[in-house]
């Protein structure tokens, strides 16, 4: 009985442990592939929805752009220069005795709408005196060529000089970058 | 021939290799016959002698036919050198006769000597281990010290009667014919085909023809005389027909012992056999007729029987030892073959001992028969190990095939960097947008909250707006992204009598409604859009009655003059929008 043990340890444990690394090679090959399939399978999906997502949204984006380029360059521009080249171009367009710019200050402190947002802004008032109707047009023209202006607050009184014309007091927050 | 080198001086890993290679290098684990012993084959080889002539027999089982074997002569004790051409003679004949090997039996005849036990190893529980001890180590068993173990061999025999003196004797018989054995063995091995041998004692075996011959019942004592040219051996029975004593007398030249009938008569008296009835075997063709006469001299006539083979199984006179020898499975019917002696004799393999055996340390090159097959079990298993193995390799290879061939694995992960870079981009500038076009939206503008009160007031309605004050006002809550506000309208003026109806449609909730819905409408302004659930409106107006009227007639240009104006009013107009509202104001900064 001098084979017995050689017999068993070489010829029976040894290709059983042998057999069983290498399936085990195999399976942790396997679970390595499957693994790296899953994560490239969900980066394919996670791409491909990136993809979507980024299409979806570039093209809502690229019919904004020009916009934001536009309100881009508005705001880099000094707000109350803006505004006093736009009232210029804006009266130049409206009867004198109709609409008349008669003040134009730029308080220190945000209004109320613009210190609850953490976005830049500046405060400017103006005041003016003419007919509503001219001096509506005059806030629309500025309004649309300036979006970022938000009224805080406008009066209107009766002008003591003439019946024609009102006194209109108008602040604005200014949103800036 | 590969040379195999005996386990114990190899490593483990050299006797696997070497274990291997017999496997594969011999037919010793496909052919059983290997580790049978020569007496179980079906094709044997019986060689006999006795000292003045060499038989030689060959005897096949399947047809229980014998016929003339390959020529025996002495020198092929001497000559080794003429074994392998007798080797070859007897695998030839053998391979003739379809047979997968062959068992060679050598009968003994030419010599037979006893000789006693140490006295202190007298017991009859021990039996089993005198047997093995006085194979590998007889002088620890052999009461004579002075014994040569390379020119003899020995082997227990058992004294199964009760109340007898001695427990066994030894049968010592000479290692002449070992290496001729050795020879026959060695060439059966480089031939790979299994030449199984087996050195037996013929008066032994022959002694087990005594229940064919005395076939009656048992009622007195018995002696058998087996005379061989060389000594005639004396068996003592009592009257169970157990074995009491066996005892050789020499021939020393003459053709039969001179002393028979003394040592027959005074040994049957010392054993207190009395009136034994005396079986005297005839063996071969040289057998002395005077030695019944002798006998009768000290015997009575009546008590003496010469064996009579004819009325035996065994006819072939010059082959009664092989034939007993192939006929030990089957067991004689008579009362003598019942008896213990005769019993362990046959069955207990005491009577056919291989004198000149296999020396162990040749016998321990080779694996053992539990070995081989464990060895082609190892094999085997060795295969369906690789079978599995395989199976499962295959089915993990498969199975990642099938994952190499999906599309999403030829997929660059580094694009996906990419494509969420680009995602990323694009929804920061979307967020972007979304910032300024929330900042930018419409939530307060001069022109509409001026349209308002046209709205609210027409023209040539019958009011007179004195005031018009108007302001935003934010309501901060801390941690919240969007920031409701609250937009406030205090308008005074005048009112004549048909306005009254319109002041009491603006002081209702509809009433009010109806005027923003309107300048949402004219203006495209959605603040103004009261049909949203998270903005509210609610008006207040006073009316009081002018204390400067005048009443008068009114025409066109009494338009402004206030006294022409019976009631004065005050309008309060609060619309608030909560920061869940798509107006509400975004608390961050650009991101």
């Amino acid at each position: 009985m001098f084979y017995r043990q050689s017999i068993i340890l070489f010829g029976i444990v040894t290709p059983l442990i042998l057999s069983v690394l290498i399936i085990a090679g195999g399976f942790a090959l396997k679970a390595k592939s499957v693994a790296s399939f899953e994560e490239k399978q969900r980066l394919s999906k996670s791409a491909d929805m990136d993809r979507i997502g980024a299409l979806s949204i570039e093209r809502d984006v690229s019919a904004k752009r020009p916009h934001l380029d536009r309100w881009s360059r508005e705001m880099d521009r000094e707000t109350s220069t803006v505004i006093t080249s736009h009232l210029k171009e804006i009266g130049d367009m409206l009867p004198p005795k109709e609409f008349q710019q008669t003040a134009f200050e730029r308080p220190t402190g945000g209004g109320t709408i613009g210190t609850s947002s953490a976005q830049n802004s500046s405060q400017v008032k103006l005041a003016f005196r003419g007919t509503f109707r001219s001096v509506q047009k005059a806030f629309l023209e500025l309004e649309s060529r300036m979006p970022q202006l938000q009224l805080q607050d406008l009066k209107i009184d009766p002008s003591s000089s003439s019946t024609s014309t009102l006194n209109f007091q108008v602040s604005y927050t200014a949103w800036e970058k | 021939m590969v040379a195999y080198q005996h386990p114990a001086g190899l490593n483990p890993l050299q006797r696997y290799r070497q274990a291997r290679g017999i496997l594969r290098g011999t037919s010793r684990a496909a052919n059983p016959a290997w580790y049978q012993s020569a007496l179980d084959l079906d094709f044997q080889l019986h060689l006999r002698v006795d000292g003045t002539r060499l038989d030689s027999r060959l005897y096949d089982r399947r047809s229980n036919q014998w016929s003339d074997g390959p020529k025996l002569t002495e020198e092929l004790a001497t000559d080794l050198s003429l074994v392998p051409a007798f080797a070859a003679e007897v695998i030839a004949t053998a391979q003739k006769a379809s047979a997968a090997s062959i068992g060679v039996v050598l009968h003994i005849a030419d010599e037979f000597a006893t000789s006693e036990l140490k006295p202190e190893l007298d017991n009859p529980g021990a039996l089993g281990e005198l047997r093995t001890a006085i194979e590998r180590e007889p002088k620890s068993v052999l009461d004579d010290a002075s014994v040569s173990v390379d020119e003899s061999s020995w082997r227990l025999i058992p004294y199964p009667a009760a109340g007898s003196d001695l427990i066994a004797t030894t049968i010592c018989l000479g290692r002449g014919w070992d290496g001729f054995l050795q020879e026959l063995r060695k060439f059966g091995e480089e031939r790979n085909f299994p030449l199984i041998t087996r050195a037996i004692s013929a008066p032994l075996v022959c002694l087990l023809a005594l229940p064919e011959l005395k076939t009656e019942a048992l009622s007195r004592p018995l002696i058998a005389v087996l005379p061989y040219p060389s000594f005639t051996l004396l068996a003592f029975f009592n009257e169970h027909g157990d074995l009491r004593l066996l005892r050789t007398l020499q021939h020393r030249g003459q053709r039969r012992p001179t002393n028979l009938r003394h040592a027959a008569s005074t040994t049957a008296a010392a054993l207190e056999l009395a009136d034994p009835e005396v079986f005297l075997f005839r063996i071969g063709t040289e057998a002395d007729p005077q030695l019944a006469a002798d006998l009768q001299l000290v015997f009575p006539a009546a008590s003496i029987r010469e064996t009579e083979w004819a009325s035996t199984p065994y006819s072939l006179s010059d082959a009664i030892e092989p034939q007993i020898a192939t006929s030990l499975a089957a067991t004689p019917e008579s009362p003598l073959a019942s008896s213990h002696t005769f019993t362990v004799l046959r069955t207990d393999g005491w009577a056919i001992q291989d004198f000149l055996p296999v020396a162990s340390e040749a016998a321990e090159v080779y694996p053992s028969k539990g070995e081989m097959k464990l060895l082609r079990a190892a094999r085997y298993s060795l295969l369906a190990f690789a079978v599995v193995t395989l199976l499962a390799l295959g089915t993990a290879l498969v199975g990642i095939a099938n994952l190499v061939r999906q599309p999403e694995w030829a997929f660059d992960t580094s694009s996906a960097q990419v494509g969420k870079q680009r995602l990323g981009y694009v929804t920061s500038e979307r967020s972007k947008i979304e910032h300024w076009e929330n900042l930018l939206q419409d939530r307060s503008k001069a022109w509409a909250a001026m349209e308002l009160l046209g709205t609210l007031f027409p023209d040539q309605s019958g009011f007179l707006i004195k005031t018009y004050d108007h302001k935003v006002t934010t309501t901060t809550a801390p941690g919240q992204s969007k920031i409701g506000f609250s937009r406030e309208w205090k308008i005074t003026g005048l009112a004549r009598e048909e306005a009254l109806e319109r002041l009491a449609m603006l002081n209702t909730r509809d009433g009010i409604s109806s005027v923003f819905d309107q300048t949402a409408a004219r203006t495209g302004n959605e603040a103004y859009r009261t049909d949203l659930p998270s903005r509210s409106l609610v008006v207040n107006i006073r009316t009081l009655e002018n204390g400067s009227y005048r009443p008068g007639p009114v025409d066109q240009t009494s338009q402004l003059v206030e006294s022409t104006y019976p009631f004065s009013f005050d309008l309060t107009l609060v619309q608030r929008f909560e920061s869940s509202d798509t107006m509400a104001i975004t608390a961050t900064k650009a991101p």
